[in-house]
């Protein structure tokens, strides 16, 4: 009998692990977009870490924002240095949840998403819409959703005012994996 | 004034513009920096980078941020994302790592990397998330 703690123990431990299952990627995708008569200016990002609690669809992203590589170097300094802060404010952030995730089966279908996105310092909630597939291995999500710079009190110089859209489409694609440690 | 006069007045001015011109486009223009052709600003071990981000974040992001650092380190994983190749070297601690995220010119390389093998990498240092991230990176050795 003296093996009976060991096991309950055990049990405990897988139980507690299978409760708490993470999905995880560390090389998502976010893009945004600016389209203005002037110019548009796009800029990638392959360093998105995101992770999903698969028991209460909860999800967490985080962005480098130095990491985002736009075509000509004098945008990205701009971006960096003049509007998003990066030093100041080296990340971006979004916590929420993906809902009624627990329903979901293995088909692609569309889901909502809500929650609290923080760029350059401001937090404001959004809500969205994502295609999400959900299998045993991986969930993927992918969608978009327009951003106003406003909104996050960036503050673009009036003399580059027309270069720059005042909404900007963010476009994310994120191919979470089981995560195992 | 004679006609000589504003006729060099006039060529003076349009040279100027043209100059003007050509400093806006080439500011413009001005390329990303090459980080095969440049020297790296710092060069450490792979845990010493991370232990520094591990212990207190912002200190080290003001210490490397888009600095072109220079890591040597074991690699622990070797992935590919959208097409482009990622070198993980382990750290000491559990959690961490430095990913490599490398240039696209440099991907060819990867099949000649195995796990296990020491490997100096320098890249642009981007910040730490999990991890610690370095972008565009060239394989040095």
């Amino acid at each position: 009998m003296k093996s009976l703690p060991i096991v309950l123990c055990c049990f405990l431990c897988a139980m507690l692990s299978h409760g708490q299952e993470k999905f995880l990627t560390k090389q998502g995708y976010t893009s945004f977009f600016s389209s203005s008569p002037v110019e548009d200016i796009k800029a990638d990002n392959n360093q998105v870490l995101s992770i999903i609690e698969t028991s209460t669809g909860t999800i967490a992203i985080a962005i480098l924002m130095k990491s985002f590589l736009f075509e000509k170097s004098l945008m990205q300094e701009h971006f960096n240095e003049n509007y998003i802060e990066s030093d100041k404010y080296p990340k971006a952030t979004f916590k929420g949840q993906i809902l009624n995730f627990g329903a979901l089966d293995q088909n692609e279908q569309m889901v909502t998403v809500q929650g609290d996105l923080t760029i350059h310092g401001v937090t404001k909630k959004m809500k969205t819409q994502a295609k999400i597939s959900k299998t045993e291995e991986s969930i993927s999500l992918k969608g978009s959703f327009p951003v106003k710079v406003a909104d996050y009190d960036i503050k673009i110089p009036s003399v580059v005012m027309n270069n720059i859209a005042e909404t900007i489409e963010v476009t994310f694609k994120l191919d979470h994996q089981p995560y195992k440690k | 004034m004679t006609k000589k006069g504003r006729i060099t007045i006039i060529i003076s001015m349009l040279v100027i513009a043209l100059v003007v011109v050509f400093i806006n486009a080439a500011i413009y223009n001005k390329p990303h920096t090459n980080v095969s052709e440049s020297s790296p600003n710092v060069s450490l071990a792979s845990n010493t980078l991370l232990e520094e981000f591990e212990n207190d974040e912002i200190r080290a992001n003001s210490k490397y941020l888009e600095q072109i650092i220079q890591v040597t380190g074991i690699i622990s994983a070797l992935n590919t994302a959208n097409g482009n190749g990622i070198v993980t070297l382990s750290g000491e601690s559990a959690t961490g790592s430095v990913m490599c995220h490398l240039s696209p010119e440099e991907n060819k390389k990867m099949s000649a990397l195995k796990k296990g093998q020491n490997v100096v990498i320098k890249g642009i240092c981007t910040g730490y998330l999990m991890d610690v991230i370095l972008i565009k990176c060239v394989i040095v050795n």
